[in-house]
């Protein structure tokens, strides 16, 4: 049998050890991004492969925790895919400011840069008064760097270059204080925001909401996990709500029961019918 | 038998690959998947180009999506592209890999070892080293290595990194590497 087989059958066992001793489940995840990120675990760790861990995960709970956060990625940034933002702007807050109130859920909060961006957005187009953020995430680390709202500033330039394509007319310096190596949110953007932890794979919808933006998390799921978090956000949504998703992503093609409606095809946003049969 | 081609380059590599879809046209038995960083291409028309000069289908591969035969798969710029399964995609966002997102190395490797002996490679051209740890990937595990000599390109670090690291199966210029691609389909 090739090594990178035997792999496959230890990142079952790490699973499970995760799934069974912890409480964590990322056995609906997608393998293939799993596997590389287990590769880059087991470097880190010295070792020379995953079974040599699983003792230390399964005893120790600190090692239990750099495996689960081996698994989350962060990466995110400011205004990514800019069009997407223009639309936004643009387009869809003037439906979206037809509802009485606005509860946006924004799943996944990385290190907060979609978040922040979100909230820059509602504010220059007069909705932050509106609207609520709520956004969420599976780890507290993530949440916790999200509410300080600090970033390195080596990508300013190009997150600038974002908010500019996206519409932007403002100074997007001017929404950070600056210091020689970090910029930070200003205040006044973080009082609409709520943080609260929440797992996709075992948590139900907790709010009712007019639009969810969940971008680059779905991509980390195997097919029935997908399938499960799309039945949570139509749950979630309102009906005319909408969904936005990565530009990458799409809604399972084999869901019958699913209620959401291209919208915006090129840039994934998806509606809940207004109408529907209630089954 | 082959069950998926894939062909990766950096600079200078779009008329070379349009040279040889045009030659793989109009009816191809294998997917074919292009991994190539140019700078972000969502908005800048290239797979239209593309579906206007080649005879096969073009578009941009999405998450979790089926692999059909005959058909051209993009990778989606700033993400990587893997296999999660036979005949299916995924997609990650993870660090980029030598500087690159999508990273040929991370595509070659997950459909290395997925396709293992079944996978088809060709790296092109382009201006850095991309490449040269999947096409030892596929290698290693059986699959058919074929780089363009990189005497016929002006970017030629990207297929001379992957000799330098791989004892592949073919070196050959353009013309010979379509004749090699060819006999795929008539066998
Ligand atoms: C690549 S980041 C995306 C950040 C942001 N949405 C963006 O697109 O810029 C993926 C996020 O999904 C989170 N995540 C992964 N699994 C999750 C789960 N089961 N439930 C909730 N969040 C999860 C990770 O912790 C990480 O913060």
């Amino acid at each position: 049998m090739p090594n990178h087989r035997i792999k496959d059958i230890e990142i079952e066992l790490l699973l499970l050890a995760l799934k069974e001793r912890w409480g964590y489940d990322f056995t609906g995840y997608a393998r293939a991004s799993l596997k590389r990120r287990m590769e880059s675990l087991i470097e880190h760790s010295g070792m020379d492969c995953l079974s040599r861990l699983l003792p230390s995960v399964l005893y120790d709970v600190e090692a239990a925790q750099t495996a689960i956060d081996a698994i989350s990625v962060p990466t995110s940034d400011f205004f990514r895919d800019p069009p997407v933002w223009r639309y936004i702007r643009h387009t869809l807050a003037e439906q979206l400011n037809s509802f009485p109130l606005i509860n946006i859920w924004q799943v996944g909060c990385g290190h907060g840069q979609e978040t922040y961006s979100l909230a820059i957005l509602l504010h220059e187009i007069g909705l932050h008064k509106k609207a609520r953020i709520v956004t969420t995430d599976i780890n507290n680390a993530f949440l916790n760097h999200s509410k300080i709202g600090c970033w390195p500033k080596r990508n300013l330039e190009a997150w600038t270059q974002n908010y500019q394509l996206s519409g932007g007319q403002g100074d997007f310096n001017a929404y950070f204080d600056l210091d020689d190596d970090f910029l930070y949110i200003k205040d006044e953007f973080k009082t609409t925001i709520e943080f609260v932890q929440h797992n996709l794979a075992l948590d139900n919808a907790f709010l009712e909401t007019q639009f969810i933006i969940c971008r680059n998390v779905l991509i980390y799921f195997g097919e029935n996990l997908q399938k499960r978090v799309f039945e949570v956000f139509q749950e979630s949504l309102e009906r005319g709500g909408f969904l936005l998703l990565g530009r990458a992503e799409s809604r399972p093609e084999d869901l019958v029961t699913i209620q959401l409606e291209e919208y915006e095809q090129t840039l994934r946003f998806y509606r809940k019918a207004i109408r529907g049969h209630y089954v | 038998m082959s069950k998926l081609l894939a062909i990766g380059f950096s600079a200078g590599g779009i008329p070379l690959t349009q040279t040889l879809l045009n030659a793989l046209a109009p009816a191809y038995p294998l997917p074919i998947v292009v991994i190539t960083h140019l700078p972000n291409y969502y908005d800048s028309g290239l797979i239209d180009l593309f579906n206007r000069v080649v005879a096969l289908p073009v578009s941009m591969a999405f998450d979790k999506e089926p692999i059909h035969s005959g058909h051209v798969y993009f990778a989606p710029p700033d993400y990587h592209l893997l296999i999660e399964r036979p005949g299916y995609f995924a997609l990650s966002h993870d660090a980029r890999v030598k500087a690159v997102r999508p990273s040929i190395d991370v595509f070659l490797k997950s459909a290395a070892e997925i396709y293992e002996k079944d996978l088809l490679a060709v790296i092109l051209s382009g201006a850095n080293s991309d490449g040269a740890d999947g096409m030892a990937t596929v290698k290693s595990l059986g699959g058919v290595t074929i780089v363009l000599d990189p005497l016929q390109t002006d970017f030629r670090t990207m297929p001379a990194a992957v000799l330098d690291a791989v004892d592949v199966d073919y070196v050959a210029s353009l013309d010979d590497i379509t004749a090699l691609l060819q006999s795929v389909q008539e066998s």
